[in-house]
C-alpha cells in the first residue's frame, strides 16, 4: 500500500511533492501581498483621513466577516471580469482571464491582509511615541523615521501576530482547490479517488502540513528572539 | 560653589523666541513668551507643573508648534503657516528638519531607540542625517560615551542600562550632532535619586565647557549653580528672570518667593 506513496511510476509521491511545492508558493505569495495589503490597511486606518479610515473598515469588516470560501468564489467568477473592464478602462479591448494561481494568491492574500492590517495597526501603536519623537529632534525625515524606527520596532511588535496570520494563510490555500489549481489539497483529492485509498492520502496531506506549520513556527520564533534582542534582558 | 560666568549681551543670539502663544485645545498654555539665549547662556526654566516651561522648550525644536509668534535659531526664523482650519504647521518641513540638527534634545524619559545598541543610538541621526562616515561617527560615538563615562557599556542595549546611564547616553546621542545649542526637559526628573548627580555631573560639565543650554528643571541647587539666567514662568508667561542670585535669592515677585520657599525647604 505504502507503494501508492512512492516516488516511483505508480506512486503518487512526486505529485505530492509538487503539490507541497505549490502550496508554499500560493502561501508565500500571499501572505507577502497580505502584508503589502496589511500595511497599506493600517496606514489607512491610523490615518487622520476619514476617506481613508472607512475604506479600510469596509474592507476588513468584507473579508473578515464573510466565508474565506466565498472570497475565492467570488474572485474565481468575477476576478477576470473585473480585470477585463479594468484594461479596458486603460484601452485594452481583449479579455484579461487570471489563471488559478494569480486568482489564488488574490483571494488568500485578501483574506490574509485582513488580518495583517490588524496586526500591524496595533504594532504601530505599541511604537512607543518618544522613540519618535527623539527621532523627529535628531532633524530624521518622516521617511527616514519610517525606515529606521517605526518599521523595526513596528516589525518586532508584529512579529507574534504575524506568525498566527502566516498560519492561518497557509492552511487557507487548502480553498484554493476548489479552483483547481495543483496544490497539496487538490493533489490529495485526486490521489484518493483514483486509488480508492483516501484515509491514506489525507493523513499523508495532514503530515505534510503538519511539517510545513511546525517548520514555519520555529522559523517563526528564531525571528522573534532575534527582534528582540534589547526588549528582554539577556 | 563656582557660578556661570555672567554672559554678555553683545553676544550673538543663539536662540531667540519672540511672543510665542500655545493653546492645547481650550487651554492656552504660552501666553505670549519672549526669550533670548545668547551663545555661552545656559537658561534654566523654572515653575510650578502646568506653567509652561516644557512646552516653551517643546517649541524651541517645533516639536510642539506655537499657534502665535516667532522662533529664531542662530538668526534664521522658521516659517509658519496656517492650514485652512486654521491650525499652525511649519512652512517647509526640510528647514524645521534643518533647524533640529542644530538643536540636541535630550527628554525625561531618555528615549533611547531600544532596538539599537548604545553605540548605534550614538552614530544613528550622525551618519543618516548628517552623512558622517560611520567610521568617523564611532569614533566620535567612543570619545563622547566615554566623556559621560559609559564607553564600556557601547555594545549593550539601552533596556541592560540603568535609567541614568541610559540619560547619559541620550545625552552622547544628542551631543553627538555637534549641536549649537542643547536643550533639556527636565532630564533629572524619572531617575532614582540616587542617579540624579551622575546625570547632573555631566550636564555641569557641559556647562563648564561653554555650551550653550536651554534646561527645564526643578533642581534649585543645580539651577543656581550652573545658570547663567533663570527664567521662571508662571500660568504661560514670565513672571520673572534674571541671575541666579536674584531670582533664586532675592526674587521681586511674591510667587517667586512662594515657589521657592516650597522648592527649597531642606536643599543646601
Amino acid at each position: 500500500m505504502l507503494e501508492l506513496l512512492s516516488f516511483g511510476p505508480n506512486g503518487w509521491g512526486g505529485q505530492l511533492l509538487m503539490g507541497t511545492a505549490m502550496t508554499v508558493a500560493v502561501a508565500v505569495s500571499a501572505f507577502a501581498f497580505g502584508i503589502l495589503v496589511g500595511s497599506l490597511g493600517a496606514s489607512a486606518k491610523l490615518s487622520h483621513s476619514l476617506a481613508l479610515n472607512v475604506v479600510a473598515d469596509v474592507y476588513t469588516t468584507i473579508v473578515r466577516g464573510i466565508p474565506e470560501l466565498l472570497v475565492i468564489y467570488l474572485l474565481f467568477f468575477g476576478g477576470s471580469g473585473v480585470a477585463t473592464s479594468i484594461a479596458s478602462a486603460f484601452g485594452y479591448d481583449g479579455r484579461v482571464d487570471l489563471n488559478a494561481f494569480t486568482i489564488g494568491v488574490l483571494a488568500v492574500g485578501l483574506i490574509s491582509g485582513a488580518y495583517s492590517t490588524e496586526v500591524i495597526r496595533g504594532a504601530v501603536q505599541s511604537v512607543p511615541f518618544g522613540q519618535i519623537e527623539a527621532a523627529r529632534a535628531c532633524g530624521m525625515s518622516r521617511w527616514l523615521i519610517l525606515r529606521r524606527v517605526l518599521v523595526p520596532q513596528t516589525l518586532r511588535f508584529a512579529l507574534p501576530g504575524l506568525g498566527n496570520v502566516w498560519q492561518l494563510t497557509l492552511k487557507d490555500t487548502a480553498l484554493v482547490s476548489v479552483t483547481a489549481l495543483a496544490e497539496l489539497m487538490r493533489i490529495t483529492h485526486l490521489a484518493a479517488g483514483a486509488t480508492r485509498q483516501p484515509f491514506l492520502f489525507y493523513s499523508t496531506a495532514a503530515v505534510l502540513y503538519l511539517m510545513l506549520t511546525t517548520i514555519s513556527t520555529a522559523l517563526f520564533n528564531r525571528a522573534e528572539i532575534s527582534a528582540n534582542r534589547g526588549v528582554r534582558r539577556a | 560653589m563656582h557660578r556661570h560666568p555672567p554672559v554678555s549681551d553683545s553676544a550673538p543670539a543663539a536662540v531667540a523666541v519672540e511672543d510665542l502663544h500655545k493653546r492645547f485645545g481650550e487651554l492656552e498654555v504660552l501666553k505670549g513668551v519672549s526669550l533670548t539665549a545668547r551663545e555661552g547662556d545656559v537658561i534654566t526654566l523654572i515653575g510650578s507643573s502646568g506653567s509652561g516651561k516644557s512646552t516653551l522648550l517643546r517649541c524651541i525644536n517645533m516639536l510642539e508648534i506655537p499657534d502665535d509668534g516667532r522662533v529664531v535659531i542662530g538668526g534664521e526664523s522658521i516659517a509658519l503657516k496656517k492650514t485652512r482650519g486654521g491650525a499652525s504647521v511649519p512652512a517647509d518641513s526640510r528647514q524645521v528638519e534643518r533647524i533640529r540638527t542644530r538643536l540636541g534634545m535630550v527628554f525625561q524619559s531618555f528615549n533611547l531607540w531600544t532596538h539599537m545598541t548604545i553605540l548605534q543610538n550614538v552614530i544613528e541621526a550622525p551618519v543618516h542625517v548628517l552623512g558622517v562616515p560611520k567610521a568617523e561617527a564611532v569614533d566620535r560615538a567612543r570619545m563622547l560615551l566615554d566623556k559621560v563615562g559609559i564607553l564600556a557599556k557601547a555594545d549593550s542595549y539601552p533596556v541592560q542600562l540603568s535609567g541614568g546611564q541610559q540619560q547619559r547616553a541620550a545625552i552622547a546621542r544628542a551631543l553627538a550632532m555637534q549641536p549649537k545649542v542643547m536643550l533639556f526637559d527636565e532630564p533629572t526628573s524619572a531617575l532614582d535619586p540616587e542617579l540624579v548627580g551622575e546625570v547632573l555631573r555631566v550636564i555641569r560639565q557641559l556647562a563648564d565647557e561653554g555650551n550653550t543650554m536651554i534646561l527645564v528643571t526643578h533642581e534649585m541647587g543645580f539651577a543656581r549653580e550652573v545658570a547663567s539666567k533663570v527664567v521662571f514662568l508662571h500660568q504661560g508667561r514670565i513672571e520673572e528672570e534674571g541671575s541666579p542670585d536674584k531670582v533664586l535669592t532675592n526674587p521681586d515677585s511674591d510667587r517667586v518667593r512662594q515657589f521657592l520657599s516650597r522648592h527649597l525647604s531642606g536643599a543646601a
